[in-house]
């Protein structure tokens, strides 16, 4: 029971993180291959706060989604000017600088690769009610993101995706579109970074790194894209399967090998078949 | 001259690429409530002008005017807040959005649905406004439809009324017609007379159908080889025996 | 001083296996546009084929890097057969084929990393030799590198500029559109390409394993430096701009490692980053 719980709560998280996810790169067609740098970012700020300044764990969540807000923006403004594919190899390149980043600088315990010691308010202390109060919590940004993306800004969005160059001629600047969303879609998986630290316990930096944007990628890509169904249907999917492996008896140095060649199928998969993924509302054929 | 306050106004442009001269020291007014045909062979730098005025590249010399401001150095997302607004000859809708949001999201006040106190009823106010501007083109029945569906007629008269529903006091047409079948051909007249004239915008279109010409037009210019070689009165231009004979030819039947 | 020339050897050293996996890199993406992020694995089927081979198996050097590198490009071939042609005829663009190439060298890596568990594995035995000069110390094994990396690029060089594949080859990397328009038989000149790449990175390989051994992920180091040196060096001269890149790459995370050691891939990948910004079509293009 309290591994399901554990697995529960880790849905409600990655949900958070697709949901964000999916504002950028399904409906703002800005491929991502760095949102685990800002995942980490969130938990890393939120635990450092918590563990080694002492503040309360609310808040410390609150400033680590906001300045994982600060940091997507800026490391976004760089790379505006450049397109598709390039800005894709880009984004990728930013995992492997944050992952330097959290492996040389970010604060650990003595003796350890890692973080841990969270300070836990009652809401989140103890498994049950984590498991509610991150699963209401992501329902909350479920309802937040389908809001934006019904409403005239979803609008904009889609034709920032579409044609930007056209949404210029008609007198909106695209760029801003992009840069509000990618800030927006980054405080909000700084706000799953820091209830992943929650989740854990322990965090290190081997957590954050390019594997975990794929996984990202994958959740959304199988989900479909710009669909805010597709978002949690993906990571409810994956996880379940993942969890279902287990059951297989394989041995436990395979376990993590077979999970990865399995994504790495489902990659090809969807390239090749379904590129819109199951309930997905945009194919791209860039 | 008081016309040259209101409008469009192409002050001795020039522009070459490279060695290549495309015109040279062309001068074009597009007063308000009237439009302003270009026509003149391939070639003959239509679609430079177009470009020049919306900011997409600088002319080697010369100045554009929209109602008595000068536009330099604007960036091609900016003209719409001076009052310009282009159509392309390529289409551009977005694909993805359907025809009602091609319009919707063209309007200079599209966002504040979500913002201000009186959001929803702009934005309801919007709709009505976008339904009036497609059933102008018969696109009413297809408002719910992705634009990427439509065939490309439909296309191309959904992203003239997008040009329009911008608001602009000065629109840039780039061959309105150019693709479309001969049954769509009279939507954009009446697109072009009812929406645009009535409402006192200045067009300036450029175009190879003579017929739309001759159909909305009220002056033209003619631009071969680099020059405007005739403009005015768009009947007494079409008649024009230099005019027939370098440029619409012999067979055209006037 | 000496350190500098120390650190300007190793960086030398380092740009010979650069400038094989680069080139084969720039090769694909320069004509093809395809970006083969599987070329890494290639590289790395080649390398643990040499090193079942010879360390396991005892089978003798030279036929185990043979073996390898025929590996090397039956691996290449099938994936551009099996992953990326299917991914292209069903409309997939640059970005879809992409994500296939990603799933593909997850597959393959999820193989080794299950075989293997992570440990490096170094195919040869004992110390190589090394002297010393003016101070500063030389492997004899640079040298080995520097022969193979010397002699597959003049093969290239005549390949391109002396067979009528090779100038189809030219010819899609100016202008792919046109090549083809023009009846370059893109079909048979791709087989040419990933099989001579593939070959080329499965030298690599197996001169890698030889020398400093693998683990799992280094099929991806190996393939993101590559792609850090075609970005540096362009793709418009492809054996030039190679070279340029590799060089320029190899001396700078000689020096990279040498001043700051735990910032490896941040040095790598924050030079690519900034080279996209601010010059994509390197310093050659």
């Amino acid at each position: 029971m309290e591994h399901l719980l554990y697995i529960g709560t880790l849905i409600a998280v990655w949900t958070i993180v697709a949901l964000a996810a999916n504002l950028v790169i399904g409906y703002t067609g800005m491929m991502s291959m760095g949102q685990a740098a800002y995942l980490g970012v969130g938990a890393y700020v939120t635990a450092t706060l918590n563990i080694l300044l002492g503040v309360n764990f609310y808040l410390a969540l609150l400033i680590g989604s906001i300045i994982t807000a600060v940091v997507g923006a800026i490391t976004l403004l760089p790379l505006l000017r450049i397109g598709g594919f390039y800005f894709a190899l880009a984004t990728l390149g930013i995992n492997f600088v944050f992952f330097d980043f959290f492996h040389n600088l970010a604060p650990r315990v003595e003796g350890s690769e890692g973080l841990y010691g969270l300070q836990l308010p009652d809401l989140l202390a103890s498994s049950a009610p984590r498991f509610a109060t991150t699963v209401a919590v992501a329902i909350a940004c479920a309802l937040l993101c389908q809001a934006i993306v019904t409403s005239p800004l979803g609008r904009a969005l889609r034709a920032t995706r579409d044609r930007p160059d056209a949404l210029a001629a008609l007198g909106k600047d695209p760029r801003r579109y992009q840069v509000l969303i990618w800030t927006f879609a980054a405080g909000l998986t700084g706000l799953a970074g820091g209830l992943y630290a929650a989740t854990l316990f322990y965090i290190d930096p081997t957590l954050f790194t390019l594997d975990a944007s794929i996984l990202v990628l994958v959740y959304i890509g199988v989900g479909g894209l710009a669909s805010t169904t597709g978002s949690v249907l993906g990571v409810i999917l994956l996880i379940a399967f993942n969890e279902s492996l287990r059951f297989l008896g394989l041995p436990s140095q395979f376990v993590g090998p077979f999970q990865q060649a399995i994504y790495g199928l489902l990659l090809i998969l969807l390239m090749i078949f379904r590129r819109r993924g199951l309930v997905g509302k945009y194919d791209f054929t860039e | 001259m008081t016309l040259r306050n209101n409008g469009l106004y192409i002050d001795r442009l020039s522009m070459n690429f490279g060695g290549v001269v495309v015109f040279e020291d062309i001068s074009i007014e597009a007063p308000p409530s009237k439009v302003t045909a270009c026509i003149g062979p391939n070639g003959a730098g239509k679609t430079t002008i177009i470009n020049i005025v919306c900011g997409v590249f600088p002319p080697r010399a010369g100045k554009v005017y929209i109602d008595g401001v000068q536009l330099s150095g604007v960036r091609p997302f900016n003209t719409v807040r001076y009052g310009l607004c282009r159509s392309f000859q390529d289409v551009r809708i977005f694909p993805s959005l359907t025809a009602i949001e091609n319009v919707l999201v063209a309007m200079p006040n599209h966002l504040s649905g979500l913002f201000l106190p009186g959001g929803w009823r702009q934005e309801r106010a919007n709709r009505e406004r976008a339904r009036h501007l497609l059933q102008a083109v018969a696109l009413e029945s297809a408002a719910e439809r992705a634009a990427g569906e439509l065939p490309f007629g439909q296309q191309k008269l959904l992203s003239l009324v997008r040009a329009i529903a911008t608001g602009a006091r000065v629109l840039l047409l780039d061959e309105p017609a150019a693709g479309l079948e001969s049954d769509l051909i009279p939507h954009v007249v009446d697109l072009i007379r009812s929406l645009v004239k009535a409402e006192g915008r200045a067009t300036f279109l450029v175009e190879h159908n003579i017929e739309l010409v001759r159909q909305v037009a009220d002056q033209i210019c003619v631009l071969q080889a680099g020059r405007i070689i005739a403009s005015g009165d768009v009947r007494r231009v079409l008649d024009d025996q230099t005019v027939i004979r370098e440029y619409l030819g012999q067979v055209y039947n006037v | 001083m000496t350190i500098l020339l120390q650190v300007l050897s190793t960086g030398v050293g380092l740009a010979g296996y650069y400038a094989l996996i680069a080139v084969g890199f720039a090769l694909i993406f320069g004509t093809l546009r395809i970006f083969h992020v599987a070329h890494g694995t290639v590289f790395m089927i080649a390398g643990y084929a040499f090193f079942s081979l010879h360390r396991l198996l005892g089978v003798n050097v030279f036929a185990s890097a043979v073996v390898g590198v025929f590996c090397a490009v039956v691996a290449g071939l099938a994936i551009d057969k099996i992953v990326y042609g299917p991914v292209l005829r069903r409309g997939g663009g640059m970005f879809a084929v992409f994500i296939a190439s990603l799933g593909a060298a997850l597959i393959v890596e999820a193989g080794f990393l299950a075989w293997s568990k992570g440990v490096v594995s170094v195919a040869r035995t004992g110390m190589l030799d090394t002297f010393i000069v003016g101070g500063v110390a030389f492997r004899a094994f640079d040298f080995v590198i520097f022969a193979f990396v010397a002699a597959a690029f003049g093969a290239l060089y005549l390949w391109l500029h002396r067979t009528s594949t090779g100038l189809e080859v030219r010819g899609l990397t100016d202008n792919a559109y046109l090549a083809a328009v023009v009846g370059v038989n893109v079909r048979r000149t791709r087989y040419a390409i990933f099989l001579i790449a593939s070959a080329l990175a499965g030298l690599a390989g197996v001169l890698v394993a030889y020398d400093t051994g693998l683990e799992p992920s280094i099929g991806f180091k190996m393939l993101f430096i590559g792609v850090v040196a075609v970005i540096l060096g362009g793709v418009r001269n492809i054996l030039l701009g190679t070279v340029v890149g590799a060089t320029c790459l190899g001396v700078l995370t000689a020096f990279a490692g040498f001043l700051f050691p735990e910032w490896n891939s941040f040095t790598i990948f924050l030079i690519m980053i900034v080279l996209i910004i601010i010059r994509p079509q390197g310093i050659l293009g």
